[in-house]
């Protein structure tokens, strides 16, 4: 241990001194190798963001992987069969969604067809009746102060299946008893549009005369560029018949149902649609995650590959100059060979002068990724929400020292044997 | 006195060529500790050959080495560096100091060389030591460019002394200086004589070759004593003339 810990002590010293007597070579080193380090960082920085803000979204809005997925069918009683099967359960929750305007009524939401709030998507959503004739809900309306959104109905804590991160206030209690002002909690968006306009509290779901009080406990990102709203079924079902809420021409309704994968609700489900008529009924095993993983890695391998290339080139750049280095210390090499150096020792001063060369390019490349991506996020942060927030990933600073370190015993390793090799009688012949 | 190194019969070959040359042919030589000898001899009778041999630079071909009545004729790599650091100093004619380096630093190279490992403050004292020892310990951080040939020459005798080697081995360590500085080099190598360490001085300069114990002619590979070791004091007119014709 102690041999090995002077070996290595001397190896680094004199690659040390090695480094410092020819600071403009190593620089130039540093130089060739900088781009493939600084493209392994950035392609594994990029991945790792875009990996974290993909994935992150796609978990809250697809569903956590292995959960079960029911698209009910629009057939007569079917949420009724459904929310009955899964009433007080906890291993699967149904979401009936729909439609609901918040603000003044009689007036064009100031969002129509419950757009996100910086987009206009045009105009107001079309209502299809049984005869398949369409007609716009809000035609011939003023424009006035109200809010259009989408309003998802739960029979109980969907968390377990999309994990929605809570940004203020409290999440929907499913313990308690329900209460006649229904309860809303609001994605991000829609907590942007009731900051940016003040409506009247009051809220119209599409087919529906009744107008409720609805009140607001809470905000979630749930990965939704559309304003929504989430409330208790029982809550909702208060003022609106779930017949209503289910009701296919009622406008935009429709009804999933989220399960654990080992929950005998499904075959229940499944059964009771089947008894009301539904011929197609079949269940999504929710697989996103991975399948986006797959695809981000193929992207990230091909990335990295193309890196990987700038880096060899890099590397044979760092070859060259430590072949023509060692040329120029044959004697240097030879000598410290005469005073007892041992090859090993000799091919590590090498060794250590291109892999500290390599970490300092990797030092480099990840100090330039950084600052940029503080610059940019200082910058293009306030117009691109996505990079709001956005840190450097950790396993990107690692590659770029893996990287370094690769291509320094790349570039060193050939020179290292030549260092070895040579004879001490060249100091002789000298 | 110890004797520390015995050659026997050693042959050194050089092939590759379209006749095989005889280098070193049948060298018998002891050399004990404290003691000086002188090697010398025509350019190309194989005095740099059996230096190398004697560094553990290089194998016989055929002969044995002993050292401390241990044969290492057929060292292994690895071992040869371990005893040339802890036996053996060197010094050459072209002083291989490194020019980024020190003075200080070029000593202690011989003492950072993977053979162990001291701690600073001992490594730096043992580099001040060798570097008063040949009398120029006021340069310790200078570098080789800004020193005379004799200083550069001192400092690569302070690298030789630094791990107080056993024996020190000199490749016409004057040749590429004038008399007088080359005189006091030769004091220099001469001092470590003093502490029991042996010198073998290669060398074509028949005043200092006449100022060791003994003085060996190599001609044509073949070794043999010339004459008995002459006082320092004695009148250098009686010295024998060595390695060729006075000059």
């Amino acid at each position: 241990m102690m041999r090995l810990s002077g070996r290595l002590r001397s190896a680094m010293i004199i690659g040390g001194q090695g480094i410092r007597a020819r600071k403009l070579r190593t620089l130039l080193s540093m130089v060739s190798l900088f781009l493939g380090v600084l493209a392994v960082v950035v392609v594994q920085a990029g991945a790792g963001i875009a990996e974290r803000l993909q994935l992150a979204d796609l978990e809250l809005q697809a569903g956590k992987d292995g959960t079960k997925a029911l698209y009910l069918p629009p057939v007569a009683g079917a949420g009724q069969a459904v929310a009955d099967v899964v009433a007080g359960r906890s291993d699967a929750v149904a979401m009936f969604s729909t439609n609901a305007t918040i603000g003044e009524p009689g007036v064009r939401p100031v969002n129509e067809g419950g757009s996100p709030f910086d987009e206009n998507w045009g105009g107001s959503s079309q209502i299809c009746d049984n005869s398949g004739k369409c007609y716009d809900p809000n035609a011939g309306k003023p424009q006035g102060q109200a809010i259009e959104l989408r309003i998802t109905a739960l029979t109980g804590d969907v968390r377990d299946f999309r994990p929605y991160r809570p940004r203020s206030g409290q999440w929907l209690d499913f313990g308690t008893t329900p209460l006649l002002a229904p309860r809303l909690v609001l994605n991000e968006e829609a907590a942007k549009g009731f900051e940016r306009y003040h409506v009247p509290a009051e809220m119209r779901v599409n087919g529906v005369t009744a107008g409720l009080t609805p009140q607001i406990i809470g905000v979630v990102k749930d990965g939704n560029s559309q304003p929504q709203a989430y409330v208790r079924l029982d809550e909702l079902t208060n003022w609106i018949p779930l017949s209503k809420l289910t009701d296919p021409n009622g406008g935009f309704s429709d009804t999933q149902l989220l399960m654990a994968g080992s929950t005998p609700v499904e075959q229940v489900v499944i059964a009771k649609l089947k008894g009301l008529g539904a011929t197609d009924v079949s269940v999504e095993t929710i697989n996103s995650r991975k399948e986006m993983e797959d695809e981000l890695n193929l992207l990230r391998l091909i990335f990295l590959a193309m890196a990987g290339l700038v880096l060899v080139i890099g590397a044979a750049g760092v070859l060259n100059v430590g072949l023509a280095t060692v040329g120029e210390r044959v004697e240097e090499f030879a000598l410290r060979r005469a005073v007892g150096t041992p090859r090993a020792v000799l091919a590590g001063i090498v060794l250590a002068e291109t892999l500290l060369t390599g970490l300092f390019t990797a030092a480099a490349a990840i100090g330039v990724s950084v600052a940029a991506l503080k610059a940019a996020t200082i910058f293009l942060g306030p117009s691109q929400p996505f990079l709001q927030g956005v840190e450097f990933p950790w396993s990107a600073g690692v590659s770029g020292v893996i990287a370094g370190l690769v291509a320094g015993v790349l570039g060193g390793f050939v020179p290292a044997i030549r260092a070895a090799g040579i004879p001490i009688a060249t100091v002789m012949r000298a | 006195m110890t004797e520390l190194i015995r050659l026997t019969g050693i042959t050194k070959v050089l092939k590759g060529q379209k006749e095989p040359r005889t280098i070193l042919d049948g060298v018998d030589l002891t050399v004990r500790a404290g003691e000086s000898v002188a090697i010398v001899g025509r350019s190309g009778s194989g005095k740099s050959t059996l230096l190398s041999v004697l560094g553990l630079f290089d194998r016989p071909d055929s002969g044995t080495y002993l050292l401390d009545d241990r044969d290492i004729s057929r060292l292994p790599e690895r071992h040869a560096a371990k005893l040339r650091s802890s036996h053996f100093g060197f010094v050459f004619q072209r002083f291989f100091l490194l020019k980024h380096l020190t003075a200080a630093q070029n000593v202690a190279m011989a003492l950072i060389n993977g053979q162990g490992w001291q701690p600073r403050r001992e490594r730096r004292a043992r580099v001040m030591r060798a570097l008063e020892q040949v009398g120029i310990e006021h340069l310790a951080k200078n570098r080789p460019t800004k020193m005379s040939g004799g200083e550069q020459q001192r400092v690569a005798i302070a690298r030789a002394l630094v791990r107080d080697p056993r024996i020190l081995l000199a490749d016409e360590p004057t040749g590429a200086l004038d008399t007088e500085t080359g005189s006091i080099v030769i004091d220099a190598l001469q001092e470590a004589t003093t502490r029991g360490c042996a010198l073998i001085l290669v060398t074509h300069d028949r005043d200092h070759a006449a100022r060791m114990g003994r003085i060996h002619d190599l001609q044509a590979g073949v070794l043999s004593e010339r004459a008995p070791a002459l006082s320092l004091s004695g009148p250098t007119a009686q010295l024998p003339h060595v390695g060729g014709p006075a000059a």
